[in-house]
């Protein structure tokens, strides 16, 4: 305030020399820089119009009171205006500033949104793309579930025809047995009953063309070697016979007549003898192998 | 007429009457209301953070209002609102400074996040 006071007494002063000049001094200086500096801010033009319209009046009453040379009518408005026109450029800068917040946070706003929609966009294709894999493993599994289903089922009726055939499992393959009731006495001939019996067994060679065949014919020790090695081989002959003429090819069946060899009971009674008297069939196994031969 | 006259007579008595009154109250607080302004704005600037942004406006603010409060009570009206008003304008000044370096700080912090917001939205939306 001193400097102000002292400066405006030595201009008062000085001016009071030329009397046509009008009366200046720093506070009246600064007010005018200060106002224009306040018109040369853009943001002031934008966001503050007011007070620097406050700060102008101001000016232009200290420059009257400077044109009238009321030196003490000067420094008050002056300093008036000064402060106003700061006040305008630093509210104005406030506001500008503010604004361009808010401008920024529509950006931003944007932004978020686009890399939300990204975000979800991204979630629903890993959502779909792991429904779709669920869903083909669910496929898959049921596939699966229906082949081994199937494979039971196959098993399961493999069994029930192997059983229905009575057949018994052996080192060689599954046996079928021709009992002697299924023959004339001392003939070769099947009797309807054998014939009957045989039925089961082609339908099973039919539904399993890979399986190959031996049929092996048997009797007891009475009478002589040549005889019953001749009526076993006519025995399992017939037997391929009647395969044969019902459908199952030829080249899957072997024949073998063993006489009275490996007798399954004893020769000594009538029951013994019955049950040596016989025709075994041996189904070969599902890789197509031809059975093998009897061990001696 | 009789009446109508007096009742103009006591019409303008009673508004010469206010006009007195009035003229004497602005009288009596012509620096006061300017001082209870100037005091005001200081307060406010004050709690709004004029005193850290800008302590010399402050200081001078509140240097003022004792000069302004002074002159009043010594009855010197015209130097009391003198300084009032420059107590009050130079409050406006420090809490307007305030307010313009929050808002510049708030701008650049928000400059730099959304910067960064662009760069890892532009590094999310690449790998897609």
């Amino acid at each position: 305030m001193n400097t102000k006071l002292i400066t405006a007494i030595s201009l008062a002063l000085t001016m009071g020399a030329c009397a046509s000049v009008p009366l200046n001094n720093l506070a009246l200086e600064n007010a005018r820089s200060a106002v224009r500096a306040a018109e040369a801010d853009p943001n002031v033009s934008t966001y503050d119009e007011l007070d620097l319209h406050t700060a102008r009046s101001e000016l232009d009453t200290a420059e009257a009171a400077a044109a009238a040379r009321d030196e003490r009518g000067i420094d008050q408005p002056a300093y008036l205006a000064m402060q106003t026109a700061q006040l305008a450029q630093l509210k104005a800068s406030a506001r500008a500033n503010d604004a361009r917040v808010a401008a920024g946070r529509a950006d931003r706003d944007r932004i978020l949104l686009n890399a939300r929609t990204r975000e979800v966009n991204s979630a629903l294709l890993q959502r779909d793309q792991a429904t779709l894999a669920r869903d083909q493993a669910t496929q898959e599994a049921s596939i699966s579930d229906a082949a081994r289903n199937q494979a039971t089922q196959q098993s399961a009726a493999l069994q029930a025809e192997l059983d229905a055939l009575k057949a018994r499992p052996t080192d060689r393959g599954l046996v079928l047995t021709l009992g002697d009731v299924m023959f004339d006495t001392g003939r070769a001939q099947l009797n309807p009953g054998g014939v009957r019996k045989l039925d089961q067994l082609v339908q099973f060679l039919t539904d399993h063309p890979e399986r190959q065949v031996e049929i092996d014919g048997y009797t007891d020790s009475v009478g002589t070697d040549a005889y019953n090695l001749d009526l076993s081989q006519r025995r399992a002959d017939s037997v391929k016979y009647v395969l044969v003429t019902r459908g199952i090819d030829s080249m899957r069946i072997v024949t073998r007549g063993y006489g009275k060899e490996y007798g399954v009971a004893s020769n000594s009674d009538s029951g013994g003898r019955q049950l040596n008297r016989r025709v075994e069939i041996v189904i070969g196994g599902v890789d197509g192998a031809p059975v093998a031969g009897r061990i001696s | 007429m009789d009446k109508t006259l007096s009742n103009f007579a006591r019409i303008s008595l009673a508004l010469m009457a206010s006009t007195v009154c009035l003229a004497a109250r602005a009288g009596d607080h012509f620096a006061d209301d300017r001082i209870a302004v100037a005091k005001a704005a200081i307060e406010h600037a004050e709690q709004a953070g004029g005193p850290e942004a800008a302590p010399v406006a402050m200081a001078s603010a509140r240097d003022k209002l004792v000069l302004a409060e002074t002159a009043s009570k010594n009855h010197d009206d015209k130097p009391a609102a003198a300084w009032a008003d420059q107590a009050n304008i130079d409050a406006q000044v420090a809490e307007a400074t305030a307010a313009q370096v929050r808002a510049s700080k708030a701008a650049l912090e928000f400059d730099a996040s959304l910067q960064a917001l662009r760069q890892e939205a532009s590094r999310g939306s690449q790998p897609q």
